[in-house]
């Protein structure tokens, strides 16, 4: 495993513990979270009383979430050994050509989720003379997004620590 | 066990801190919006419960076991966040005030700790 790496310096050997995945993975949840409760704050501060603008939360600001959170879950959900499974003989026909093509998918709803709440955010509330707290239901969209891409980043990597953990189990 | 008795007494005097911080935190400012909290936190230890019986960490040949454990280490870290992120959405759309909100996060991490600490102590040992 140490002969074939790609870079100089080698992986730090907490990377690979279980407990930095058991707490990876608890983190992802904990940033999934922030995120669903960054944009649940805009849109219940869109119908309070402090928002004293017209402007409020449509079903457009819900878009690029609901395309983020699909996006997470297509990408989190495949199966991980199926990427590069051409070389193996009992996986079938193509089976890591049709993970790549749903791979790419979730990356594409995710990465849209992301550029769609910038637009929403420019389109809607930056170029019209709001308030900053009007504007700030658009950043909190933003960041919404931001944070779900953050999660799903962090737990593919601490998912991605698994194999070599479970290898050294098994043996 | 060792930790017998004394254990069980300070549980249940910080759980019963923790549960009076979050009924006066709604019932002070008569605004029961913060007992959500409760709800959230006792529903909190429940995923990785479920997931652990559904996992079967024998199993070698089906290797994805460790999918359903990821899952409900997921749910966990979501519920946590959410019992502290809940209020302090609430007081930001000002439908409650600011001390309730400090009131029902501190009364809610007493409840979540007693909670984990409990099963902590008292796990059975699994060596068969």
């Amino acid at each position: 495993m140490s002969t074939d790496r790609l870079f100089r310096f080698p992986k730090p050997a907490w990377l690979n513990s279980a407990n930095t995945r058991t707490a990876g993975v608890y983190l992802a949840g904990a940033f999934f979270s922030l995120g669903f409760f960054f944009f649940i704050d805009a849109s219940v501060f869109s119908k309070s009383p402090l928002n004293g603008s017209i402007v409020h939360i449509t079903f457009v600001d819900w878009i690029p979430v609901i395309c983020s959170a699909l996006g997470m879950l297509v990408i989190n959900s495949i199966e991980k050994s199926r990427l590069s499974a051409d070389s193996f003989s009992y996986s079938g026909n193509g089976v890591a050509w049709k993970a790549r093509t749903v791979l790419f998918l979730g990356f594409a709803l995710m990465a849209g989720g992301l550029a769609g709440s910038v637009t929403v955010m420019v389109l809607k509330y930056l170029f019209k003379d709001y308030a900053l707290r009007t504007v700030y239901m658009g950043v909190a969209n933003v960041v919404a997004n931001g944070l779900v891409m953050l999660s799903s980043v962090i737990l593919w990597v601490s998912q991605n620590m698994e194999d070599d953990y479970t290898y050294n189990l098994q043996l | 066990m060792t930790a017998g008795l004394k254990t069980i007494i300070a549980l249940s005097f910080v759980l019963a801190i923790g549960f009076l911080l979050v009924i006066l935190s709604a019932a002070l400012f008569h605004n029961f919006l913060t007992l959500i909290v409760v709800a959230t936190y006792v529903v909190a230890p429940l995923p990785n419960w479920i997931a652990g019986r559904c996992a079967n960490p024998d199993d070698f040949i089906e290797s994805n076991s460790s999918a359903w454990l990821d899952l409900g280490r997921f749910v966990t870290g979501f519920l946590v966040v959410m019992g502290i992120a809940l209020p302090v959405l609430l007081a930001h759309c000002a439908l409650i005030q600011v001390p309730a909100m400090v009131m029902s996060i501190i009364g809610g991490l007493l409840i979540y700790g007693t909670i984990i600490s409990f099963s902590q102590f008292f796990k059975e040992e699994q060596d068969f």
